[in-house]
């Protein structure tokens, strides 16, 4: 009911700032942006092993998020997001749902202290407090990046940042003797509130509050260093959960810049520790579960200044015990709980169907935007070096990644390298190691052959090798093929055509951990894959301009499981998408 | 480069062995069993010993061949190690083991492999405790009987089927009225030299139920025990104890139902009493024990509250009523 309500004022009140907008924004007091999307999509079952399922499903949705701006008085604004949304189908407004997607009040206490209250977007170093790409995410290509742009919009990913709900506060200081500068970031979050469990037993989960801190210096032209704290708690008296987490991260770095006339040299050298520990009411010690861990990384990169060429190396040690949820929380937990939105059950068996390529290009519910206190699952052929991120526990190794683009724009060169090793190992004292080789080519053919129209085609490639020597129980060997390739030719003014393509294999065998509510690893589970994953994608796009498209697209995707216990699928969709930033 | 990389890793692993979890399993050691011919009722004990290439759930199972009386030892290990494996003959489930031929087996949860030997049992276990009743005399002298007078009713001694012994106490019938309470039997008891608290007080008894493979609706037995220093037997007209009234410190358990098929021994701590009339301080005390009652009630067939048990006989026959410090009887 107040919900009900709460939704019929806001209306009320977007209609009311629409009616005022005129006066308010010759004042300046007021001011509107947003985005509107119309969106469809039809799905058919290619598969004729499949009887069950219905052969064609269809859905789509209209919605406007207005976003009203208020500046009430000089250095301070106030946000809030309110969306309409209307489901395809809904009848005389049943389908219609408005929210409040975000609230943000932000501004500057006497020009000194800069402050934000409400929904605020986080990042810092990227082992304490980091949201990294999902998997497949290749060098951010635009390959398909219509679903890529409404992924990211919403689940409020911006820049690997996490979105939270909190308090941020920052500012600086500039001095004349022994440091140059002095920066200052602080912030209190709480990514999960209180709730209530099951009403009958009364059970509820605790509040989970996240804090942390920044402190950045210049310490002379050439030098400067940095401190990240982070600490993830759950407070055991804000519900009946019987254990609470907490998780503090600790970073320093320190970095060197050298810049010459042409190029610049900037080195780092991090280090940090973290400590994870699990508070119980009942039926563990205080040290039960205590985890203490470390980390320590060294990276060196080449720049030319014009931006046409870089590489950096490095070398990283992350402990089998390093645990910093802000920074290892996956995008998509591949655990069989997370359900596709498209033929959840597929085949005559009425299995749940397994997470795709195509379900990571383009489903956007099965994303995750909160912090998890464990460790997510991962699928191996995805990832398996770094499913983590940097910030993977219990990796040992070098990188070396880079780009090279022509100074005629004829092509750009993305490239990266890797070597890891595991630190321990898994359920045997060998260890894996991991060897991954990627890079993405785009050449612009309408530069080459002195073009207007845009007329290019890119090539990603990416080859991951899994191993761990031993007997014929502790041996592994996965090998994970990954290919993309894009044409993209304006066909007439801002009319483009498109073909693309993008192919996983993953062939040989790994063990797939379970683990516990405390991290701790339970069971192994053996896999053998012989699986392909594709999606081809053929597409019309209208770009009126950068942000306010048409794009029409066929798509035809499956996976082949071969050898493991799945039916094979195919599918094909038609979709339409009309987005609109205001 | 590669000294970079042997420095920074460990020579341990995280998880369970994937040799344990997916390893072919093979004996490295045969199963050994260090004494044949054991003399339990000389504290003689049986150990154990055998090994193999992972960890496994593992089980011995001793099955007495005359009694049927089961033992199983349990673990998950790579060894059996004699020197904590180990059995004194004593039983996982009743009845007791008696001097006898027993069949061993060791078997393990996901192998195939089963191995197989016997022992001859030539004194059986002693068990240490306050024998309060083994009826192998007959009703203690100073026991109270008393039971209703309806159909089959069998408030004495039997040695048709004893637990132990020779003999056990029957306690049975059918009531041909509207009555729960069937008849009931009183010890007098002295514990004051006991030192136990009441969680470290075992009370264990054993129950037999069943009559033609079929037990009545709802019987049970209601452990009744009062620390009341009022005179046992003060009322000799009534062929019952009489420091169980409400006015009395009197804690009560329950065995409810007793729906088993041939014996089963029952053993409760004395913290698990519920105060029935609190007639004292509420305070279970071992020391200040002065009687036990066990009474035999059931849900009466008549007045359709059980229509099905117009046609069963109750059965709750007892034996071995023994008390037992630290821990139950079957554990010892």
């Amino acid at each position: 009911m107040n919900n009900y309500f709460l939704k019929i004022f806001l209306l009320n009140f977007s209609i009311f700032q629409l009616a005022s907008s005129s006066f308010s924004q010759q004042n300046e007091k007021i001011w509107f942006d947003g985005l509107g999307r119309s969106y469809f999509s039809r799905d058919n079952v290619l598969s004729n092993k499949d009887t069950i399922s219905p052969k064609s499903m269809s859905s789509g949705y209209n919605l406007l998020d207005l976003n009203v701006h208020v500046n009430p008085i000089p250095n301070i604004e106030v946000f809030g997001q309110v969306r309409v949304q209307n489901q395809f189908g809904g009848f005389f407004g049943s389908g219609t749902e408005i929210d409040v997607r975000q609230l943000t009040a932000r501004g500057t206490l006497k020009n000194k202290v800069r402050f934000s209250v409400g929904d605020i977007f986080l990042k810092q170093n990227k082992y304490t407090l980091h949201n990294y790409d999902e998997d497949l995410n290749f060098y951010g290509s635009d390959l398909y990046n219509s679903y890529k742009s409404i992924i990211d919009y919403e689940n409020f990913y911006q820049d690997n940042r996490w979105r939270l709900q909190g308090l941020q506060v920052d500012f600086s200081y500039k001095f004349d003797r022994f440091i140059r500068t002095l920066e200052v970031d602080l912030f209190t979050t709480r990514p999960r509130g209180s709730s209530q469990l099951n009403s009958a037993l009364n059970t509820f989960q605790s509040d989970m509050l996240l804090s942390g801190g920044t402190i950045y210096s210049q310490i002379s032209k050439s030098i400067s260093a940095e401190l990240n704290y982070t600490i993830l708690n759950e407070l055991p008296n804000s519900g009946t959960q019987l254990s609470s987490v907490k998780n503090p991260v600790y970073q320093f770095g320190l970095i060197h810049q050298y810049s010459a006339k042409k190029f610049s040299i900037n080195s780092k050298i991090q280090t940090g520790l973290s400590e994870k520990s699990w508070s119980h009411k009942v039926g563990y010690d205080s040290i039960s579960h205590n985890r203490l861990g470390m980390f320590f990384e060294y990276k060196s990169e080449i720049s030319k200044l014009d931006s046409s060429f870089n590489l950096s190396m490095g070398y990283r040690y992350v402990d089998p015990n390093f645990r910093s949820s802000a920074a290892q929380s996956r995008r998509i937990d591949m655990a069989e709980s997370n359900l596709n939105s498209i033929y959840t059950i597929y085949s005559n068996d009425a299995v749940v169907r397994p997470i795709s390529i195509f379900d990571i290009i383009s489903d956007q519910n099965i994303f995750n935007q909160n912090i998890s206190p464990t460790l997510m699952n991962f699928n191996p052929i995805f990832s398996n070096a770094l499913p983590y991120g940097d910030a993977t526990p219990n990796r040992v190794g070098l990188f070396l990644d880079g780009f090279y683009k022509h100074k005629k724009k004829y092509f750009n060169i993305n490239f990266n390298t890797s070597f890891f090793s595991e630190v321990i190992g898994q359920g045997t004292s060998r260890k894996r190691t991991f060897l991954t080789f990627a890079q993405l080519t785009k050449v612009n053919l309408n530069e080459l052959f002195n073009q207007r129209k845009e007329f290019n085609f890119s090539l990603g490639y990416r080859n991951q090798i899994t191993n761990r020597e031993g007997d014929s129980i502790e041996r592994i060997n996965l090998n994970s093929t990954h290919i993309d390739f894009k044409i993209e030719k304006e066909l007439l003014e801002k009319v483009y055509f498109n073909f693309s393509t993008k192919r996983i294999k993953g062939i040989g065998n790994e063990y797939l951990v379970s683990r516990d509510d405390f991290d701790e690893i339970l069971t192994f589970q053996q896999v053998n894959y012989n699986r392909i994953d594709y999606l081809h994608a053929l597409g019309i796009k209208y770009q009126f301009k950068r942000d306010v498209y048409i794009d029409v697209q066929y798509n035809l995707w499956g996976s082949e499981f071969n050898i493991a216990n799945f039916n094979d699928f195919d599918f094909q969709r038609l979709l339409f998408i009309f987005s609109i930033k205001l | 480069m590669m000294l970079i990389f042997v420095a920074c890793t460990k020579d341990e692993y995280e998880g369970p062995s994937l040799q344990n979890l997916y390893g072919e399993f093979s004996l490295l050691s045969p199963f050994s069993i260090s004494n044949l011919n054991p003399d339990f009722s000389n504290n003689e004990m049986v150990k154990f010993h055998c090994e193999f290439n992972k960890s496994v759930d593992w089980k011995i199972t001793i099955r007495g061949l005359q009694t049927g009386s089961v033992k199983e030892i349990t673990g998950f290990s790579n060894r059996i190690d004699s020197g904590l494996v180990s059995w004194n003959g004593n039983t996982s489930e009743v009845p007791f083991f008696s001097e006898e031929t027993c069949a061993l087996e060791l078997s393990f949860l996901t192998e195939l492999d089963t191995l197989r030997d016997t022992l001859t049992i030539l004194g059986k276990k002693v068990y240490e405790g306050i024998m309060v009743a083994d009826f192998e005399n007959g009703i203690p002298p100073d026991a109270l009987v008393f039971h209703q007078f309806s159909m089959n009713m069998t408030f004495e001694t039997a040695s048709d089927d004893p637990l132990n012994g020779n003999s056990y106490f029957k306690m049975g019938g059918r009531m041909g009225w509207n009555e729960w309470f069937l008849g009931s039997i009183d010890f007098p008891l002295d514990m004051s030299a006991v030192n136990s608290s009441a969680d470290e007080f075992y009370i264990n008894l054993g129950v037999l139920s069943g009559i033609n493979g079929e037990v009545a609706s709802d019987q049970f037995i209601n452990i009744l025990i009062s620390e009341s220093n009022h005179p046992f037997n003060d009322d000799l007209t009534n062929n019952a104890s009489d420091v169980f009234q409400d006015t009395m410190e009197v804690y009560k358990y329950q065995i409810r139902p007793v729906d088993w098929i041939g014996w089963n021994m029952i053993s409760v701590s004395y913290d698990q009493f519920e105060v029935k009339s609190s007639g004292g301080n509420n305070i279970r005390q071992p020391n200040n024990i002065t009687a036990i009652k066990l009474q035999c009630q059931s849900c009466p067939g008549v007045s359709a509250n059980c229509p099905e048990n117009m046609s069963v006989d109750v059965r709750t026959d007892v034996d071995f009523l023994i008390f037992t410090e630290g821990t139950g009887v079957l554990n010892q």
